[in-house]
């Protein structure tokens, strides 16, 4: 089978980008493979293109919803219209329409809370899985930053469908982290292809300021300096505010900003206005970046620390995707660690609420969405908390339930808190940043490249805009003629 | 004066001091409880119905406080403002209610909105003969809704834009006191993205609030012409054609009213809903108000209807606390209800 071939066909590529060809080779000769690629290496391709030669069904289970809808859009935009995603986003009737045609689709985005419902589980007994996709694996593992117990619940679901032909994706993952995946996922004799984590035309760059004064100085003179389009990345929504207005108010660049504060409409537009170069800058959280294709964005700049090593990779990775010469910094004020703490505390539920909430239970009558908000639970805290109220329900010990989810609670504490102490030791290192990166994700640096990082030395003027210019007001337009425009 | 502020002024001056300034705010916002629709009903506010949907209350006292200041309006009570003659005569000078229709027009300008912004960007990116793109809308209805419309237009595809182009350039030339603008930078096309409601507030140099009710009254414009002259808008009464004018129901009223007309009990039906009862009642006075079908017989004895309206008539008021003292057998529920079924108009 000429690979190549069909790619150009039904895809329009000329070649595989690094690891692809591997991953569907591996796949297409029956094995379980567990495919750890960057973020922008197209992971997609990955199942669509065995999904076109295999008989049957590919269930891709996905953890985010957004990025889910993304992918389903980005399928059907590219003309594969057997594609549906099965999430709470669907009305009850569209749900039911969609489980009784499953046979009629070839890719079934489903989300982890989905495979929770015995019906689903169901009616995909009733179809013929030829391919069970595992996207953003690392949900998976304990060890990994971002734990879902809904996840860790795949192993059993796979072996109650008969135990499919598995991929597991995943854009980082250390050892560790990886053979909890297989092992969870139940698989035996898996292939795994590695690509490097390393991106060898992103320059690493450290720099600690004092306080948050000077911090503020140096991204404006850093945004008004560095070629642009570019992200500035914050761990705070009322600071990428501030820094937005900052930035427009001095003119240095066409800035939007960018959280889940705003509004859908507001979030679509601003995310096309930057693909459109009608908006040079984003001043974003973590939320911002997702499903965002754009080849050209030349630097990343973290006001924040990230809170592990894996985000922080996976946001610069969003930089220099064209392959030309891009730039990441990252600013780090004393105390910045404190902000990544308190984010993962207010990611699990209190102490407080959870011995609210079980105070409740004890009380028969329950009203599940009424119980969120009287106990002021977030989306995140409340995806937790449902985990462990799925245990309530079969088993009425609340107190061992209590128990253990007090217990849980810590771990996660625990786990995170090492993750950030993991950055921050990053951050400290005396080193190679490049080198100081790759040994994290355990591997090693074979090629040195000139433009490397703030110890190897860094020529700034190759990021530099070459004519510096304010963002001057162009000559208004009427709305006449911007109909005119757009319309004839 | 700002346009919000006449707006505000022009409520409280019909509220006459009845009703604290929530009234105006709830209304405003477009709340759909009973009181709120029935204060709209009582006090002919329905055309500012929902047509600041999202405004903060802190927002909106702080324009009550300015209105104050300025000594436009004067303390009658808590919360409650009567206009001074400085704030009778200003709101005289201003015309600023001309096409609000927010009544008939709340629940359907956003949808007209979700479908006009995706049309234009579709037979825009026609016209440059641009197959992918991402739509602007995710909103399926409005997804699917756009396939079926392409497919009644009989125009070349090219053609559809300038021919939409020039129902908008004549719709527009035959408003005085309508901006355009507030409403056509936020429009998407090809390859040129439209600007979000903050961005559109700052190009104008308005507050948010302000830029909105601006945007408002534009859909609520174009909904007005092109509902009242559809041969003239042949491209664009396609965004309307479906649209139920005369539901005065709002969807979760309507839901009850079908139970309720098969003949299910309040108690029923808050349990099939998994509603509170409280929620079904408020349910019963805007079907009161809107559904002339509807008796309230089998919830308020006639006796009892027959003490309400006399102590309201009596007294001229509308407040329910008023009424309740002297009615002490009724309940709020039962008051509602009835003056929602024969209080409003006749007597005010």
């Amino acid at each position: 089978m000429d690979l190549e071939k069909l790619l150009q066909k039904h895809f329009g590529y000329p070649s595989f980008k690094t690891g692809q060809k591997e991953v569907i080779t591996s796949i297409l000769s029956g094995r379980h493979t567990l495919a750890i690629l960057p973020t922008g290496t197209g992971k997609s391709l990955c199942y669509q293109f065995p999904g076109l030669i295999f008989p049957g069904q590919v269930l891709i289970i996905s953890p985010l919803l957004s990025l889910m809808q993304d992918q389903v859009e980005q399928f059907k935009r590219y003309g594969e219209k057997r594609v549906v995603a099965v999430n709470s986003f669907l009305s009850f009737e569209e749900k039911q329409f969609v489980l009784k045609n499953l046979m009629k689709y070839k890719f079934i985005f489903l989300s982890p809370e989905m495979l929770q419902v015995p019906v689903v589980i169901q009616k995909l007994k009733e179809i013929t899985i030829s391919l069970f996709v595992v996207d953003e694996a690392h949900c998976i593992s304990q060890w990994g930053y971002d734990f879902r117990p809904d996840y860790s619940k795949l192993g059993e679901i796979r072996k109650q469908l008969g135990n499919p032909l598995t991929l597991a994706l995943t854009a980082t993952g250390t050892r560790k982290v990886r053979e909890d995946i297989i092992e969870t996922l139940g698989l035996t004799e898996v292939t795994k292809v590695e690509a490097s984590v390393d991106r060898p035309n992103i320059a690493l760059y450290v720099e600690k300021v004092s306080d948050y004064r000077e911090k503020e100085s140096r991204v404006l003179e850093l945004v008004s300096k560095l070629r642009k389009p570019g992200i500035i990345y914050f761990s705070s929504k009322k600071s990428a505010e501030q820094i937005a207005q900052l930035l427009a108010n001095k003119k240095l660049c066409k800035v939007g900003v960018y959280h889940s504060g705003l509004d859908q409409d507001t979030r679509i537009l601003i995310q096309q206005q930057f693909l459109h170069d009608q908006l040079d800058v984003i001043c974003a959280t973590s939320a911002f970046g997702m499903g965002v294709n754009k080849e050209n964005i030349r630097f990343i700049l973290h006001y924040h620390m990230p809170m592990q090593m894996e985000s922080y990779l996976q946001e610069i990775g969003r930089a220099g995707r064209d392959g030309n010469p891009s730039i990441a910094c990252l600013f780090y004020a004393p105390g910045d660690e404190m902000l990544p703490v308190q984010l993962a505390e207010g990611e699990l539920p209190s102490e407080q609420q959870i011995a609210w909430l079980f105070q409740r239970l004890v009380h028969a009558e329950i009203n599940f969405q009424e119980l969120k908000e009287l106990g002021g639970f977030s989306d995140v805290q409340w995806r937790i908390v449902e985990t462990f109220l799925h245990q309530a329900n079969e088993n009425s010990d609340f107190k061992g339930i209590q128990e253990s989810f007090l217990k849980f609670v810590k771990e996660r504490l625990q786990v995170k808190r090492s993750y950030i102490t993991q950055m921050k030791k990053w951050i400290d290192s005396c080193y190679c940043r490049r080198e100081c990166l790759l040994q994290y994700f355990e591997e090693t640096l074979t090629v040195k490249v000139p433009q490397c990082c703030d110890y190897c030395g860094i020529e700034f003027q190759v990021y530099q805009e070459m004519n510096q210019e304010l963002v001057t007001q162009q000559t208004e337009e009427t709305w006449q003629e911007y109909l005119e425009k757009i319309l004839t | 004066m700002e346009q919000l502020e006449s707006i505000i002024l022009y409520g409280l001056k019909k509220l006459n001091g009845e009703r604290t300034i929530f009234s105006i705010y709830h209304l405003l916002n477009g709340k759909k409880s009973s009181q709120t629709i029935q204060d709209a009903h009582l006090f002919s506010l329905k055309t500012l119905f929902g047509i600041c949907e999202g405004m903060s209350r802190e927002s909106f006292e702080k324009i009550v406080r300015r209105l104050h200041e300025r000594k436009w309006i004067t303390h009658c009570g808590k919360q409650q403002f009567l206009l001074t003659p400085a704030g009778n005569s200003l709101l005289a000078e201003h015309r600023v209610l001309s096409y609000f229709n927010g009544w008939d027009f709340h629940q359907l300008s956003s949808l007209f909105w979700v479908r006009f912004s995706l049309f234009i960007q579709v037979i825009s990116n026609l016209v440059f003969q641009e197959t992918t793109y991402i739509p602007i809308q995710k909103n399926k209805d409005a997804l699917n809704w756009i396939k079926i419309i392409l497919r009644k237009i009989h125009l070349p595809k090219k053609q559809i834009g300038p021919a939409v182009y020039q129902e908008l350039m004549d719709c527009f030339s035959r408003a005085e006191e309508i901006n355009p603008s507030m409403l056509v930078f936020r429009l998407t096309g090809y390859q040129q993205i439209g600007l979000t409601a903050e961005q559109a507030a700052k190009k104008f140099n308005l507050d948010l609030y302000e830029y909105q009710i601006r945007f408002i009254q534009t859909i609520h414009y174009l909904l007005g012409e092109i509902k009242q002259d559809p041969n003239r808008y042949p491209l664009l009464h396609l965004l309307i054609a479906d649209f139920r004018w005369n539901n005065k129901l709002t969807l979760s009223a309507s839901k009850t009213w079908e139970l309720l007309s098969k003949g299910y009990s309040l108690e029923k039906i808050a349990q099939i809903r998994r509603l509170k009862r409280s929620t079904i009642e408020d349910h019963l006075v805007e079907i009161a108000l809107n559904t002339p079908e509807f008796s309230i017989d089998s919830y308020v004895g006639k006796e009892l209807q027959q003490q309400i309206l006399e102590i309201s008539r009596q007294s001229g008021l509308k407040q329910l606390k008023h009424i309740k003292e002297n009615v002490k057998a009724a309940s709020y529920f039962q008051i509602r209800l009835v003056l929602a079924k024969f209080g409003g108009g006749s007597w005010t």
